[in-house]
Protein backbone atom coordinates (compact mmCIF):
# COMPACT_ATOMS: atom_id res chain seq x y z
CA UNK A 1 0.00 0.00 0.00
CA UNK A 2 1.33 3.27 -1.32
CA UNK A 3 1.12 6.59 1.12
CA UNK A 4 -0.06 9.42 0.00
CA UNK A 5 1.62 13.01 0.72
CA UNK A 6 -0.06 15.95 1.49
CA UNK A 7 -3.80 14.22 1.54
CA UNK A 8 -5.27 13.22 5.36
CA UNK A 9 -7.56 10.32 3.90
CA UNK A 10 -8.88 8.34 6.67
CA UNK A 11 -9.02 5.41 4.98
CA UNK A 12 -5.52 4.20 4.46
CA UNK A 13 -5.47 0.54 5.23
CA UNK A 14 -8.41 0.01 3.14
CA UNK A 15 -7.82 -2.47 0.44
CA UNK A 16 -9.19 -0.62 -2.15
CA UNK A 17 -7.81 3.36 -3.57
CA UNK A 18 -10.06 6.08 -2.33
CA UNK A 19 -10.56 8.27 -5.53
CA UNK A 20 -8.67 11.13 -5.21
CA UNK A 21 -11.41 13.29 -7.12
CA UNK A 22 -14.15 13.30 -4.30
CA UNK A 23 -11.70 14.78 -1.93
CA UNK A 24 -10.52 17.25 -4.48
CA UNK A 25 -14.27 18.33 -5.44
CA UNK A 26 -14.70 19.06 -1.58
CA UNK A 27 -12.55 21.44 -1.30
CA UNK A 28 -13.42 23.34 -4.62
CA UNK A 29 -17.15 23.42 -2.90
CA UNK A 30 -15.50 25.94 -0.99
CA UNK A 31 -15.52 29.86 -2.42
CA UNK A 32 -12.19 30.57 -2.68
CA UNK A 33 -10.21 33.67 -4.49
CA UNK A 34 -10.15 33.58 -7.85
CA UNK A 35 -7.39 36.71 -8.12
CA UNK A 36 -8.78 38.02 -10.83
CA UNK A 37 -7.50 41.83 -12.38
CA UNK A 38 -8.24 41.69 -15.60
CA UNK A 39 -11.56 39.98 -17.37
CA UNK A 40 -11.66 37.08 -19.29
CA UNK A 41 -11.42 37.73 -22.82
CA UNK A 42 -14.86 36.55 -23.80
CA UNK A 43 -16.50 38.52 -21.41
CA UNK A 44 -14.52 41.96 -21.96
CA UNK A 45 -17.22 45.16 -21.91
CA UNK A 46 -16.75 45.25 -26.01
CA UNK A 47 -18.43 48.42 -27.68
CA UNK A 48 -19.14 47.39 -31.30
CA UNK A 49 -21.91 44.63 -29.47
CA UNK A 50 -23.31 46.59 -26.73
CA UNK A 51 -23.43 49.16 -29.28
CA UNK A 52 -25.82 46.95 -31.53
CA UNK A 53 -27.62 45.58 -28.41
CA UNK A 54 -28.49 49.27 -27.48
CA UNK A 55 -29.06 50.01 -31.04
CA UNK A 56 -31.77 47.13 -31.22
CA UNK A 57 -33.43 48.82 -28.32
CA UNK A 58 -33.60 52.12 -29.16
CA UNK A 59 -35.07 51.07 -32.22
CA UNK A 60 -37.64 48.91 -30.91
CA UNK A 61 -38.96 51.47 -28.40
CA UNK A 62 -38.54 54.59 -30.31
CA UNK A 63 -39.28 53.88 -33.78
CA UNK A 64 -42.76 54.94 -33.63
CA UNK A 65 -42.21 57.32 -30.43
CA UNK A 66 -43.78 60.67 -30.44
CA UNK A 67 -42.86 63.16 -27.70
CA UNK A 68 -45.81 63.15 -25.57
CA UNK A 69 -44.10 65.71 -22.35
CA UNK A 70 -46.68 63.75 -19.93
CA UNK A 71 -44.80 60.42 -20.57
CA UNK A 72 -41.24 61.14 -20.82
CA UNK A 73 -40.04 60.76 -16.89
CA UNK A 74 -41.52 57.47 -17.54
CA UNK A 75 -40.03 56.49 -21.13
CA UNK A 76 -36.58 57.74 -20.31
CA UNK A 77 -36.58 55.80 -16.54
CA UNK A 78 -37.79 52.17 -18.95
CA UNK A 79 -35.65 52.29 -21.45
CA UNK A 80 -32.16 52.73 -18.99
CA UNK A 81 -33.76 50.00 -17.14
CA UNK A 82 -33.91 47.76 -20.14
CA UNK A 83 -30.68 48.94 -21.71
CA UNK A 84 -29.25 47.98 -18.28
CA UNK A 85 -31.21 44.35 -18.17
CA UNK A 86 -30.07 43.65 -20.90
CA UNK A 87 -26.36 44.93 -20.26
CA UNK A 88 -26.54 42.13 -17.41
CA UNK A 89 -27.62 39.52 -19.75
CA UNK A 90 -24.68 40.00 -21.99
CA UNK A 91 -22.79 38.48 -18.98
CA UNK A 92 -19.68 40.98 -18.39
CA UNK A 93 -18.15 39.23 -15.79
CA UNK A 94 -17.16 41.38 -12.76
CA UNK A 95 -18.58 44.72 -14.54
CA UNK A 96 -20.39 47.36 -13.17
CA UNK A 97 -22.70 49.27 -15.35
CA UNK A 98 -23.59 52.60 -15.86
CA UNK A 99 -26.42 53.52 -18.30
CA UNK A 100 -27.26 56.92 -18.85
CA UNK A 101 -30.32 58.15 -21.20
CA UNK A 102 -31.00 61.59 -22.23
CA UNK A 103 -34.33 62.44 -24.05
CA UNK A 104 -35.28 65.77 -26.05
CA UNK A 105 -38.01 67.12 -27.79
CA UNK A 106 -36.55 67.26 -31.24
CA UNK A 107 -36.93 71.09 -32.44
CA UNK A 108 -34.13 72.53 -33.48
CA UNK A 109 -32.71 73.48 -30.02
CA UNK A 110 -28.87 73.34 -29.57
CA UNK A 111 -27.64 70.32 -27.49
CA UNK A 112 -23.86 69.48 -26.21
CA UNK A 113 -22.88 66.37 -24.17
CA UNK A 114 -19.95 65.39 -22.93
CA UNK A 115 -18.60 63.12 -20.68
CA UNK A 116 -15.05 62.06 -18.93
CA UNK A 117 -13.98 59.10 -17.21
CA UNK A 118 -10.79 58.13 -14.45
CA UNK A 119 -10.65 54.53 -14.41
CA UNK A 120 -8.47 51.59 -16.18
CA UNK A 121 -8.32 51.89 -19.79
CA UNK A 122 -7.22 48.55 -20.07
CA UNK A 123 -10.39 46.98 -18.80
CA UNK A 124 -13.26 49.91 -19.29
CA UNK A 125 -15.16 51.26 -21.70
CA UNK A 126 -18.08 53.34 -22.61
CA UNK A 127 -20.42 53.35 -25.84
CA UNK A 128 -22.66 55.52 -27.03
CA UNK A 129 -25.47 55.76 -29.17
CA UNK A 130 -27.93 58.61 -30.84
CA UNK A 131 -31.69 57.91 -31.72
CA UNK A 132 -33.54 60.16 -33.93
CA UNK A 133 -36.75 60.56 -35.54
CA UNK A 134 -39.18 63.35 -35.92
CA UNK A 135 -40.30 64.35 -32.91
CA UNK A 136 -37.21 63.48 -30.44
CA UNK A 137 -33.80 62.74 -30.00
CA UNK A 138 -32.24 59.92 -27.60
CA UNK A 139 -28.59 59.69 -26.82
CA UNK A 140 -27.61 56.71 -24.60
CA UNK A 141 -24.35 56.45 -22.46
CA UNK A 142 -22.98 53.01 -21.41
CA UNK A 143 -20.04 52.42 -19.57
CA UNK A 144 -19.11 49.61 -17.89
CA UNK A 145 -16.53 49.52 -15.11
CA UNK A 146 -14.41 46.33 -14.35
CA UNK A 147 -13.40 45.72 -10.36
CA UNK A 148 -10.91 43.29 -9.56
CA UNK B 1 -6.97 44.64 4.87
CA UNK B 2 -9.77 44.69 7.41
CA UNK B 3 -9.02 47.60 9.21
CA UNK B 4 -8.89 49.11 5.64
CA UNK B 5 -11.98 48.01 5.36
CA UNK B 6 -13.81 49.30 7.89
CA UNK B 7 -12.38 52.82 7.22
CA UNK B 8 -13.45 52.34 3.36
CA UNK B 9 -17.02 51.40 4.77
CA UNK B 10 -17.27 55.00 6.78
CA UNK B 11 -16.58 56.94 4.38
CA UNK B 12 -18.26 55.54 1.28
CA UNK B 13 -19.23 58.17 -1.13
CA UNK B 14 -20.12 61.69 -0.27
CA UNK B 15 -22.63 63.08 -2.45
CA UNK B 16 -22.90 66.43 -1.37
CA UNK B 17 -19.05 67.00 -1.38
CA UNK B 18 -19.40 65.91 -5.31
CA UNK B 19 -22.65 68.16 -5.75
CA UNK B 20 -20.72 70.77 -4.09
CA UNK B 21 -17.64 70.13 -6.71
CA UNK B 22 -19.36 70.12 -9.45
CA UNK B 23 -21.69 73.36 -8.87
CA UNK B 24 -18.85 75.24 -8.03
CA UNK B 25 -17.11 74.49 -11.42
CA UNK B 26 -20.33 74.98 -13.28
CA UNK B 27 -20.19 78.47 -11.93
CA UNK B 28 -16.85 79.00 -13.22
CA UNK B 29 -17.24 78.06 -16.43
CA UNK B 30 -21.04 79.17 -17.48
CA UNK B 31 -21.16 82.28 -14.77
CA UNK B 32 -22.10 85.12 -17.47
CA UNK B 33 -22.05 83.49 -20.40
CA UNK B 34 -25.08 83.28 -22.69
CA UNK B 35 -25.52 80.33 -24.67
CA UNK B 36 -23.14 79.96 -28.18
CA UNK B 37 -23.04 77.10 -30.03
CA UNK B 38 -19.30 77.91 -31.24
CA UNK B 39 -18.43 77.75 -27.23
CA UNK B 40 -20.67 75.12 -26.00
CA UNK B 41 -17.69 72.29 -27.02
CA UNK B 42 -15.50 73.98 -25.03
CA UNK B 43 -18.12 74.52 -22.22
CA UNK B 44 -18.99 70.90 -21.96
CA UNK B 45 -15.38 69.92 -21.86
CA UNK B 46 -14.42 72.53 -19.43
CA UNK B 47 -17.09 71.39 -16.59
CA UNK B 48 -16.20 67.53 -17.11
CA UNK B 49 -13.13 68.09 -17.16
CA UNK B 50 -12.20 70.64 -13.58
CA UNK B 51 -15.13 68.31 -11.91
CA UNK B 52 -13.29 65.61 -12.50
CA UNK B 53 -9.62 67.08 -11.65
CA UNK B 54 -11.33 68.14 -8.44
CA UNK B 55 -13.02 64.93 -7.61
CA UNK B 56 -9.54 62.77 -8.33
CA UNK B 57 -7.35 65.34 -5.98
CA UNK B 58 -10.04 64.23 -3.08
CA UNK B 59 -7.80 60.98 -3.12
CA UNK B 60 -10.47 58.39 -2.76
CA UNK B 61 -10.22 55.25 -4.15
CA UNK B 62 -13.13 55.62 -6.81
CA UNK B 63 -13.33 55.30 -10.27
CA UNK B 64 -14.72 58.14 -12.01
CA UNK B 65 -17.46 58.88 -14.46
CA UNK B 66 -18.70 62.34 -15.27
CA UNK B 67 -21.13 63.60 -17.64
CA UNK B 68 -22.54 66.69 -18.64
CA UNK B 69 -25.26 68.00 -21.19
CA UNK B 70 -25.85 72.24 -22.20
CA UNK B 71 -29.12 72.73 -23.47
CA UNK B 72 -30.18 75.62 -24.92
CA UNK B 73 -33.29 76.98 -23.14
CA UNK B 74 -36.54 76.68 -24.92
CA UNK B 75 -39.95 75.54 -24.06
CA UNK B 76 -39.09 72.47 -25.60
CA UNK B 77 -38.48 69.62 -23.13
CA UNK B 78 -35.78 67.51 -22.07
CA UNK B 79 -35.58 64.43 -20.11
CA UNK B 80 -32.29 62.39 -18.99
CA UNK B 81 -32.66 59.06 -16.51
CA UNK B 82 -29.72 56.73 -15.69
CA UNK B 83 -29.83 53.31 -14.06
CA UNK B 84 -27.06 51.61 -12.61
CA UNK B 85 -25.88 48.05 -12.02
CA UNK B 86 -22.94 48.19 -9.30
CA UNK B 87 -22.84 47.73 -5.33
CA UNK B 88 -25.60 50.13 -3.68
CA UNK B 89 -23.51 50.24 -0.52
CA UNK B 90 -19.19 51.70 -1.81
CA UNK B 91 -20.85 52.95 -4.95
CA UNK B 92 -22.49 56.45 -5.51
CA UNK B 93 -23.47 58.60 -7.89
CA UNK B 94 -25.10 62.94 -7.46
CA UNK B 95 -26.60 64.84 -10.38
CA UNK B 96 -26.36 69.10 -11.17
CA UNK B 97 -29.24 70.33 -12.00
CA UNK B 98 -28.21 74.44 -13.46
CA UNK B 99 -29.87 76.96 -15.01
CA UNK B 100 -29.35 80.97 -16.92
CA UNK B 101 -31.68 82.61 -19.13
CA UNK B 102 -30.00 80.98 -22.11
CA UNK B 103 -29.31 77.29 -21.23
CA UNK B 104 -30.04 74.20 -18.93
CA UNK B 105 -27.20 72.17 -17.90
CA UNK B 106 -27.54 68.70 -16.35
CA UNK B 107 -24.06 67.21 -15.00
CA UNK B 108 -23.97 63.64 -13.29
CA UNK B 109 -21.13 61.95 -11.36
CA UNK B 110 -20.83 58.05 -10.95
CA UNK B 111 -18.62 57.21 -8.54
CA UNK B 112 -17.42 53.14 -8.48
CA UNK B 113 -15.26 51.98 -6.08
CA UNK B 114 -11.72 50.06 -6.85
CA UNK B 115 -11.66 48.35 -3.55
CA UNK B 116 -14.14 46.14 -2.47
Amino acid sequence: MSTRTGLSIPSVGASFAVPDVEADAEKSAEAENTYILRPIFQQRFRPSTVKDCIHDVLKEELTNAEYIPEEMPQLTKHLSETIKDKLKEMGFDRYKMVVQVVIGEQRGEGVFMAARCFWDADTDNYVHDVFMNESLFCIVAAFGCFYY
Amino acid sequence: MEEYRRHFEEVGFNAEEAHNIVKDCIDEVLGGEDYDQDDINQWTASIVEQSLAHLVRLGKAYKYIVTCAIVQKSSYGFHTASSCFWDTVADGTCTVRWENQTMNCIASVFAIAIVL
